[in-house]
């Protein structure tokens, strides 16, 4: 598109894309978000291209490139429309059986479909898979239905509409009023409500009548986490609808989006629909030929999680190193460059949008809490979540705030596999909290996980087995923090540090009396003295862990003890007499040699020489090495 | 609109303070001490250490905020040492006390947190050496706010944090200011002087700070010399009607808003970086134009760096009646560029058009350019000749001097005229102030032994709007004092812009006369040449220094023929209004004069006689001035030194007794 | 009536405050110092600082110039 679209043109557009795609028999949605991409889904679209071609059906059966469907375990993922039937784990190889025997013989390949991991039972369709069905899609809304990269799928999806009657109407203090009756909070981690952010950058730019800047976040840090990457990869043009109805609201002209350089997937399709949107005349100069003008640039990131802090982020955009400031004056009055600055993340933006378009009213019914009158008083809308660790579902899923932990654990995730035992779910990345199987039942929104000492964050979810060693868990998010703080104040540099030294020594089967208490002294002071809210979150994972998982911490203390067997200088490995076969499996893959025995007798592992690196646990199928 | 004051309670005592100055400055008003090891009193608050944590409740709301960069609030309640904010300091202090067990201001700040010992947190970072860097952060905010270079900053991530120059290198473009140094509170950076080997380096650099100290933090509220440089007073002088407009017929005019400071701020200056030109000062009054694009002349389409513009730049294209910024700028880059003074171009080039437009030459000899006021792209062209050696660019290039004995020589319109217009003394244009009523800076000016410009004596606000020299002995003896006190730091290579474009925050306690000679300031100076040299400076013995040398310089003019009462004498156009345009102009001001001061009723008078009445007045108050400043220095009554007083000052070798007079 | 710097008489009115005073002589250089009679008016008091009837004001600027 090359032309300046007017605003009545945005239902020809659709119907142009409507008809378009009625001319075939179907559409073929293959999956290109980047867990896809790396399960060589590029390939799989263009081979199946290319086999419709052998078999003249290039006529009849579209092949688009979505976003990530968010069912990543199972990926490289096809899903034909207008059925629905769900493929998945495609190999190049299944693409010829898929388009002879369900494209040309009519009938659906059951074997590269989904099957329940606990019935066998085959799901055809993804409505049948429980991942799917506890879902409620706002954010990721397009996800697998569009081509991300073709702003008239977007408008044939109801894109721009509202942008369209916010112009018209032409009341930005009505906007800011609908999205704070809305109840939006920040989805970037501090659940701030937007509505309330947008009007204080308003009155503040207003005061000093000054300019004022709209910015996306999309430095998404947490390890595991791939939300934000995953919205702007499947659906970005909700981005930058967002930020653009966002800026009209708060009179800004220019925004600014902050995205990570390890995403140049998503990097690419930011760009091409950022050039497609100026093209089309709805960013730039004279909006849907209106006087109001808005433009985004790109900045991107290098890497640094304290980037995501937004002071920090931005010092990094104003080329200055990615240093937090004191925030006792808020971005909002004195942000980039010293203006008014009013920063959400990619989430946040992608839900502003469908907000507009079907009223605040809408969005405060889905979650908990009364949130019309008083975006405080509860949790509204959905969260995206990014569901990674010992579950059986991982992906990219989104729920209704209020979920509980269980729901999303148990049903859309599929449980702890491998016939393990769940121990705890991490939430709200690496400064988030360890919630053992106790609270399951909690529901999911911003202030529950706050109470229990974890947080919402960005949304990351990593679930843990019986095999993870919780002291292990806060060692490895404190040592991810240390190598992360920017070290500009004393309590985070030099308190995470010394946490950090003292959970090794842990570790390590050198714990003291003391030690515990130590851990609360230091936790308590960075927590309370840091200057930014890295610091100020960053002793979760030692403080809940400590309140869930305490007698853990006292068995490396006391008994020299590790009881999950993970940290290597506590633990022995044993083979166990009845259920040896000795098959000799493990003798080979063990790295020093360590076990010997004769065929068909109980082998013995040699402690001087046992490195623990569990191997043979692992190969072992008769469950006959022991870790103790 | 200046912050409101406002009551809050400091450990239940109730404190008034300025909102949103920061908490600390509340709390040691308060007398109250707060352990920091980031904290200066000259840099903008680091915020880093963490050890100023106070407890607050606001609106029923706990929290803890650092002192040192918390903004005080309405209704505010502040416990600056709870049990909560005990624990946390001692804490804080052992982690610092684990990491750097020896370094003394460490030690003295656990002392008073009640901590002696940090092994808790001792580990294999631990350094144990006294002058450690604590990353406090001092230098890199006085690197980036003293000298505005940002050399020094922190590297690495975490605990891996240290202090660095660019790459690890020595960066070139250190300065070596030394402010780093001074505000280094372990002695962590060391300066190594090995260039002139001063006696007293540390007396140098604690007075070189000092103002540095100022700049940082009172030139934004004074002059803005870092922002704008001297420029800051292009439209000062024209609110006190004395920047130099159309050839000093005025000082002042409508269109100045267009190439004003703030125009130069906001579309010009690119570079604000301090120049180096004299070590360590953090002034940076030298401002720079990057890409700038010139349309005419051999440079043509270059997009070029332009030093400049400065106050004088400016004031000498109003003169010449150019209020087009692109056109200061391209006239700056060429009068660099070709080797030209610019005000002596300025100045000669307003008389010039001065002179066309009074028809005493015309478009015949210019070779066809319209020299009129404001003729821009004239100016640019005669400019061009100039350095080509062509046309009219040549004759202009003599200089105002040979412009009138030449056009007088040819007998062009009224010789009187030519003179009382031509703004030159001893041959040298007139720098960009308009003299005409200050009568202690048209001698200023004229007496000045190089020629009419500043840098002896600037005493217009002194003498026309303070009113502080009323008598002729005052301003003798400001046309002693001043000349020789200028003389004196520029001959120790000393800029005079650390003297008084900036103020200590408490020079009014100073009364007005002794305040103008910013008795702090002046004081630097003698420590910096104490510093040098070893030997105690005070005035009596500056001025006596100076003397020797300003009284040599004349004996010099004296022999070059330039010396005398008549080369003295300034051209009218300096003392009063010489067309009857320039008397309307002034009318209320000239009439009130003539009223006033010599009794008479203007009503009565003619203009011709109101204008005759006023010169003879003017000339002749200029006599007297001239009578008194010579008296004062030591000189015989047509300006030429004395024999007494070459012997008094010990220069009474027989070559300069043979100059001067009886 | 009051006067400053000896130099420029300018009529009293009720309610007159130090910073008419500076208004009406376009005094609007930075660096200055006000006194009224002997007393110092710090800057941030201009504009609440009464003027009394017959009161000698001075206003000093500080500057040299060049």
């Amino acid at each position: 598109m090359t032309n300046p679209i007017s605003m009545n043109q945005l239902e020809t557009i659709a119907a142009d894309v409507h008809a378009e795609q009625a001319k075939y028999r179907g559409m073929l949605m293959v999956c290109n978000g980047t867990g896809c991409v790396a399960a060589k889904g590029f390939e799989i679209k263009k081979i199946l291209n290319d086999k419709l071609a052998e078999h003249g059906l290039q006529d009849q059966w579209l092949v688009v490139g979505t976003g990530c469907n968010g069912f990543c375990a199972v990926g490289p993922i096809v899903v034909v429309q207008p059925e629905g039937i769900f493929y998945q784990k495609l190999k190049e190889k299944d693409v010829e059986t898929l388009v002879t025997e369900h494209l040309v013989g009519g009938k659906p390949v059951e074997k590269l479909m989904h099957k329940n991991p606990v019935t066998g039972a085959i799901n055809p369709k993804m409505e049948d898979i429980s991942f799917f069905t506890k879902q409620q899609l706002v954010a990721l809304r397009n996800k697998g239905l569009i081509d991300p990269e073709n702003l008239d799928h977007y408008i044939a999806r109801g894109g721009y509409t509202a942008l369209r009657r916010v112009i018209t109407e032409n009341r930005p203090g009505d906007v800011i009023a609908e999205i704070t009756r809305s109840g939006l909070r920040g989805r970037g981690g501090g659940g701030f409500p937007a509505g309330v952010k947008w009007a204080s950058g308003r009155k503040a730019m207003e005061r000093r009548g000054c300019e004022i800047y709209v910015v996306c976040n999309a430095d998404e840090g947490d390890p595991g986490a791939f939300m934000d990457r995953s919205i702007i990869e499947s659906d970005p043009y909700a981005v930058i609808e967002g930020m653009t109805l966002g800026a009209f609201a708060v009179g800004a002209s220019e925004g600014f989006i902050y995205i990570r350089k390890e995403y140049p997937l998503a990097l690419v399709r930011l760009n091409k629909a950022l050039d497609a949107a100026r093209a089309a005349g709805l960013l730039g100069g004279g909006i849907f030929g209106t006087d109001f003008s808005f433009e985004i640039r790109i900045h991107r990131g290098a890497g640094a999680f304290v980037c995501g802090e937004s002071s920090a982020l931005m010092a990094s955009m104003a080329g200055r190193a990615g240093e937090p400031r004191a925030k006792y004056v808020h971005n909002v009055e004195y942000g980039f460059r010293d203006k008014p600055t009013v920063l959400n993340n990619v989430e946040t933006w992608a839900n502003v949008p469908p907000i507009l378009e079907k009223g605040a009213a809408w969005f405060a019914g889905m979650g908990t809490g009364d949130v019309k009158d008083n975006p405080w008083n509860g949790s509204s809308g959905t969260k995206v979540f990014s569901l990674v660790g010992k579950v059986r579902n991982t992906g990219l899923v989104e729920v209704p705030m209020g979920i509980t932990l269980r729901e999303i654990i148990e049903d859309v995730g599929g449980g702890v596999p491998d016939g393990r035992t769940f121990k705890a779910v991490q939430t709200g990345g690496p400064s988030g909290g360890c919630i053992p199987a106790s609270h399951l039942d909690m529901p999911v929104d911003f202030d529950s996980l706050t109470e229990l000492g974890s947080m919402m964050g960005s949304g990351g979810m990593i679930v843990m087995d019986d095999r993870t060693c919780m002291v292990d868990v806060a060692r490895y998010f404190v040592d991810f923090l240390v190598d992360e703080s920017c070290g500009k104040c004393t309590p985070c540099r030099e308190g995470l540090f010394a946490l950090s030294r003292i959970l090794r020594r842990i570790c390590d089967g050198h714990g003291e009396e003391g030690d515990l208490d130590m851990l609360e002294a230091i936790c308590d002071t960075v927590r309370e003295t840091s200057l930014c809210q890295l610091g100020g979150s960053a002793p979760n994972p030692v403080l809940s862990t400590l309140k869930f998982f305490r007698d853990e911490y006292e068995a490396h203390i006391h008994e020299k003890r590790c009881p999950a067997g993970v940290c290597k200088p506590l633990i022995s490995y044993r083979i166990l007499e009845p259920e040896c076969t000795g098959c000799g499996a493990c003798v080979k893959p063990c790295p020093t040699a360590a076990i010997t025995g004769e065929k068909k007798k109980t082998h013995t592992i040699d402690a001087e020489k046992c490195i623990r690196c569990g191997i043979c646990f692992e190969v072992c199928k008769f469950h006959a090495v022991e870790v103790k | 609109m200046a912050p409101e004051k406002i009551d809050i309670t400091i450990n239940d005592k109730k404190v008034t303070v300025l909102e949103d100055s920061m908490l600390i400055k509340a709390v040691i008003g308060a007398g109250i001490a707060l352990p920091t090891l980031c904290y200066h009193k000259d840099l903008t608050p680091n915020g880093t250490c963490r050890l100023c944590v106070c407890e607050i409740e606001i609106k029923g709301k706990k929290r803890l905020v650092t002192a040192c960069n918390y903004p005080v609030r309405q209704e505010m309640t502040v416990w600056t040492s709870s049990e909560r904010v005990q624990k946390h300091r001692k804490l804080l202090a052992q982690m610092y006390l684990g990491r750097w067990p020896n370094v003394p201001v460490i030690q003295d700040v656990a002392r008073r947190c009640g901590v002696t010992d940090g092994a808790a947190f001792a580990s294999d970072l631990t350094d144990p050496n006294p002058k450690a860097c604590i990353l406090c952060g001092h230098c890199v905010k006085a690197c980036d706010e003293f000298i505005q270079e940002r050399i020094l900053d922190f590297a690495g991530r975490g605990i891996l944090r240290h202090l660095t120059m660019p790459f690890g290198e020595s960066d070139p473009h250190c300065i070596g200011c030394t402010s780093c140094a001074h505000v280094c509170p372990t002695g962590a950076i060391q300066i190594i002087d090995d260039t002139n080997h001063p006696v007293d380096p540390d007396m140098i650099r604690r007075h070189g700070m000092k103002v540095n100290a100022e700049m940082a933090t009172l030139d934004k509220n004074q002059c803005c010399m870092r922002e704008v440089g001297t420029a800051n007073i292009v439209e000062v002088m024209d609110r006190y009607d004395l920047l130099p407009v159309h050839n000093y017929k005025f000082g002042q005019h409508p269109d100045t808003y267009k190439v004003d400071s703030q125009v130069l701020r906001k579309k010009y200056f690119t570079q604000n970086n301090p120049d180096a030109c004299w070590f360590g000062c953090s002034m940076s009054c030298a401002k720079a134009v990057d890409g700038f694009e010139l349309k005419t002349g051999p440079y043509k389409g270059h997009r070029v760096t332009v030093d400049g513009p400065e106050y004088e730049t400016v004031g000498a294209c109003t003169n010449m009646g150019c209020f087009d910024p692109d056109f200061i700028v391209e006239f700056n880059f060429y009068c660099d560029t070709y080797g030209i003074d610019i005000i002596s171009a300025g100045t000669g080039m307003a008389f010039v058009m001065e002179c066309f437009e009074a028809g005493v030459i015309t478009t015949a000899d210019t070779g066809g350019l319209e020299l009129r006021f404001g003729a821009c792209d004239e100016v640019l062209e005669c400019i061009h000749q100039m350095s080509r050696g062509e046309g009219f660019g040549v004759e202009v290039g003599q200089g105002v001097r040979q412009l009138k004995e030449k056009w007088i020589r040819e007998g062009r319109g009224d010789a009187q005229f030519i003179r009382d217009i031509g703004m030159e003394v001893k041959g040298l244009e007139y720098s960009e102030y308009v003299p005409k009523e200050s009568l202690a800076q048209q001698a200023g000016y004229a007496m000045a032994v190089k020629g009419p410009q500043h840098d002896e004596a600037w005493l217009i606000f002194m003498d026309m709007v303070n009113n502080q020299i009323p008598s002729f002995e005052d301003k003798a003896e400001a046309l002693y004092y001043f000349p020789l006190w200028r003389t004196w730091f520029g001959l120790h290579g000393l800029c005079k812009i650390v003297w008084n474009d900036v103020a200590p925050a408490d020079n009014k306690k100073y009364a007005p006369q002794q305040a103008a000679k910013i008795p702090e300031h002046v004081d630097n100076y003698f420590k910096f040449f104490e510093g040098m040299t070893g030997e105690k400076l005070d005035e009596e013995k500056m001025l006596a220094q100076s003397a020797r040398v300003h009284n040599l310089q004349r004996l010099m003019s004296v022999l070059f023929g330039f010396g005398t009462r008549a080369e003295d004498t300034p051209p009218y156009r300096s003392l009063g209004p010489v067309t009857e345009e320039e008397y309307l102009s002034r009318a209320e001001r000239y009439d009130g004069q003539l009223r006033s001061v010599l009794g008479l009723d203007p009503e009565k008078m003619t203009l011709d006689e109101k204008r005759a009445t006023l010169r003879t007045h003017r000339e002749s108050q200029y006599q007297k001035v001239m009578d008194a400043a010579y008296a004062r220095r030591g000189w015989s009554q047509n300006g030429i030194p004395t024999k007494a007083r070459l012997r008094e000052l010990g220069i009474d070798l027989p070559e300069l007794l043979a100059l001067a007079a009886d | 009536m009051i006067r400053v710097n000896n130099l420029h008489d300018i009529p009293w009115r009720e309610g007159l405050t130090v910073q008419d005073v500076l208004d009406h002589l376009k005094y609007s250089y930075a660096l200055i110092t006000v006194t009224l009679g002997d007393e110092l008016v710090e800057p941030e008091r201009y504009a609440d600082t009464s003027v009394p009837d017959g009161c000698a004001m001075t206003v000093f600027h500080l500057a040299h110039g060049g």
